[in-house]
């Protein structure tokens, strides 16, 4: 068998979001969530094109699944124990600290801060892994400034931006200095495109309750 | 003549201090990460969107056009001193660049670039001028059936010319217009696949989808390699063309610029087609061909006068029809649409001074990197020493302020990490992002443009194929599907593709 990997989990997941799509908008075989009216085909519903395309995304799904099924071999990167484990840990804490995030305090009812915190705990989670730590890195990186953007300031957010995405790269794990350095530098930039030429409305300092 | 008057007003507005500076700003930037492997124009003009917010829309799109033809100069430096493509359209030049840099000719193939790229640009640029309010008068006669069918054709020839399965791109298409189907439906008022989150009834951020898929997912990417940057070791030398290189690559600069400037127009074409496309025509006719793979500076001339030329031309689809025919061009119809500009073929008539100041600026960008490229390289060699390590958390911060600053809502960073997640993840599934993104800017006009022809055609399919300019667009649609079902084009897009 000349299994081609990469083609069948594409077909897989065009076919999935597609399938989705269809509940949502209820043109999966009268099945449907928000069931947006379809319409005629001379006067279109909201939900016209979105069945159309979906059923066109199935039908691609379905020829990149089937012809993957012999123009391999293009096998997946091997997933170790551990990856697999902390992908699963990742998502479940992820999960808990969202639900949970409220009882956290007001801070975390408010615009999408349990979102962030869940994002930020996730990802730092995720980042137990070897494979994952760039991905989680970054990405925790990216919760943690939208998490302390507005009340934290943009100092406050960039200095822990910075340092946690320093932690993707092992040269800067071993020179802590170096990216004191590119920290200092950073925030004098951001500081003098974004605040003084560009003028953002956004708080530079943390706010005062 | 018409167009000598409204290319003198194209001058006056790109002469001005302000346009100057941001044109000049463009060239610089686009020359820097032209030059930086691991940064291409795609990510920075999508991480720069947010900034030009602020700025008048001529202004915005002179800086950001810079960007993407500065890129095609900045691009042959690196192909040529260090073995290294800044672009994916300076891959080439590594062929036969780096080969005449070994030769103790580096400076003569960074000129030939430059002088070449200049040619091209200049041509190119009359080309737009010339062709644009031509093709506008045209384009205004079209009806939504043919409209819907052009950008039909533009979406299957962006998918047939993407790198990899034909299939899995047209997939990506499709995923796009499907992602473009979020939010608030134009004729009804519904709310569509919003979930109740207000901050998606204006459609997911561009800027976002833009910046994660293509900003951050390639930070991800970029760190997972091994930095394989090697010491300059290659001396730039003397930059003088001998008399018998100015005779040899002077016809490959002036087929390069006839290739560029075609496949530049061509939807889904753009530089690197053009500078793959030109590489091998020069291997198969130059006059030097039987020099290839020892130094030719034939074909050093020819895709890099190509590649800059067919930068400029890709722009006449979008300002003529309002069709982006690559990943570069959908962000500027995201940078237009964000002014509150809807590209299409009345932005020349209502816009002149973007139009025409374009024009201009193109040209005056293209002397300012003659300039910054040929005196200036060391600067330029100079950037090469700064790691990869140093400039990913300057990335990933601009990312964040200007996901941030586009509405200033948090909402939209944390949209950019889900893109970056899912850039990522199509990475490793082999799935290009660039149909996506085309898809998902082309998705809701065709939509409109489907729901009005269909309107009009009392719900009859057959408009689509009654109307003449609808029904040959189709037709050039199916035969490049057609086409590369052949298993011989199919395989020689491959050998284009893999240089």
């Amino acid at each position: 068998m000349k299994l081609n990997a990469k083609d069948i989990a594409s077909g897989l997941f065009l076919i999935l979001v597609a399938l989705v799509g269809l509940y949502i908008n209820g043109g999966l075989l009268g099945f449907g969530l928000e069931q947006h009216a379809l319409g005629s085909a001379r006067r279109m519903g909201p939900g016209y094109m979105p069945m159309l395309v979906f059923w066109l995304q199935i039908a691609l799904g379905t020829v990149v699944l089937l012809i993957g099924l012999a123009n391999g071999p293009d096998p997946l990167e091997k997933w170790t124990g551990l990856e697999i484990g902390s992908l699963v840990l990742a998502a479940i804490a992820g999960g808990v600290v969202y639900a949970a995030a409220p009882y956290f305090g007001e801070f975390f009812t408010q615009t999408y801060n349990g979102l962030g915190l869940a994002m930020l705990v996730g990802f730092l989670v995720l980042c137990w892994a070897a494979g994952w730590r760039l991905l989680g890195y970054v990405c925790a990186a990216m919760a943690f400034f939208s998490l302390t953007l507005e009340k934290g300031g943009l100092m406050v957010a960039l200095i822990g931006t910075i340092g946690i995405a320093a932690l993707a790269d092992p040269d800067h794990r071993a020179r802590p200095l170096g990216v004191l350095g590119l920290t200092i530098f950073l925030l004098a930039l951001c500081w003098w495109i974004f605040i003084k030429e560009l003028d953002i409305r956004v708080a530079v300092w943390p706010v005062q309750y | 003549m018409d167009i000598f008057a409204n290319l003198a007003h194209g001058f006056s507005v790109a002469l001005s201090f302000e346009n100057v500076l941001f044109a000049l700003i463009g060239a610089l930037i686009g020359t820097a990460i032209g030059v930086l492997p691991g940064i291409g124009p795609v990510a920075t003009i999508s991480l720069l969107l947010p900034i030009t917010f602020g700025q008048p829309a001529t202004t915005a799109i002179i800086m950001l056009a810079g960007i993407y033809y500065g890129a095609q100069y900045g691009g042959s430096t690196t192909a040529i001193l260090l073995n290294l493509p800044g672009e994916v359209s300076a891959v080439v030049t590594t062929l036969e660049g780096y080969k005449m840099a070994r030769n103790g000719r580096a400076g003569a193939a960074l000129a030939t670039a430059a002088l070449g790229s200049f040619f091209a640009g200049s041509v190119a640029t009359l080309v737009v001028a010339a062709s644009g309010p031509v093709l506008t008068s045209v384009a205004l006669s079209f009806g939504p059936a043919d409209y819907f069918s052009l950008m039909l054709l533009g979406l299957i020839i962006a998918a047939v010319l993407a790198q990899g399965s034909v299939l899995k791109s047209i997939g990506m298409v499709v995923l796009g217009v499907a992602l473009g189907l979020v939010g608030t439906d134009v004729q009804t008022g519904q709310q569509r696949f919003t979930f109740g989150i207000p901050e998606l009834s204006d459609g997911i951020s561009f800027v976002a989808l833009a910046m994660g898929m293509f900003g951050i997912a390639e930070i991800i990417l970029n760190l997972e390699k091994p930095e394989a940057r090697s010491v300059l070791k290659t001396k730039v030398g003397n930059l003088w063309l001998t008399k018998e290189e100015w005779r040899r690559a002077t016809p490959s600069v002036l087929r390069g610029t006839v290739l560029g400037s075609v496949l530049g127009i061509l939807p889904g074409g753009g530089a690197s087609l053009a500078s793959f496309g030109s590489f091998m025509m020069e291997r198969k006719i130059s006059k030097g061909r039987h020099l290839f793979g020892q130094g030719a500076i034939e074909g050093v001339a020819g895709p890099e006068s190509a590649n800059n030329a067919a930068a400029q031309t890709s722009f006449i689809p979008l300002l003529t029809l309002g069709i982006p025919s690559n990943a570069v061009m959908a962000l500027m119809v995201g940078a237009l649409i964000i002014q509150g500009i809807q590209p299409g073929p009345r932005m020349v008539e209502a816009q002149p001074d973007l139009f025409w100041g374009l024009i201009a600026s193109m040209w005056i960008g293209n002397v300012m990197l003659l300039v910054i490229n040929l005196p200036m390289i060391g600067m330029w060699v100079k950037l090469l020493q700064v790691p990869y390590k140093f400039l990913y958390p300057a990335i990933l911060v601009f990312c964040c302020i200007g996901a941030y600053s586009t509405n200033n809502n948090v909402f939209d960073v944390y949209t950019t990490i889900v893109f970056a997640v899912i850039g990522y993840m199509f990475s490793k599934l082999k799935m290009e992002p660039a149909p996506l993104l085309i898809g998902f800017v082309l998705g809701p006009m065709m939509e409109e443009h489907l729901r009005r022809a269909m309107l009009l055609s009392r719900g009859d399919p057959m408009v689509f194929i009654e109307r003449p300019i609808s029904a040959s667009m189709l037709a050039i649609a199916a035969v490049a599907l057609g086409a590369m079902a052949l298993p011989n084009l199919r395989k020689g897009k491959e050998a284009a593709m893999a240089g």
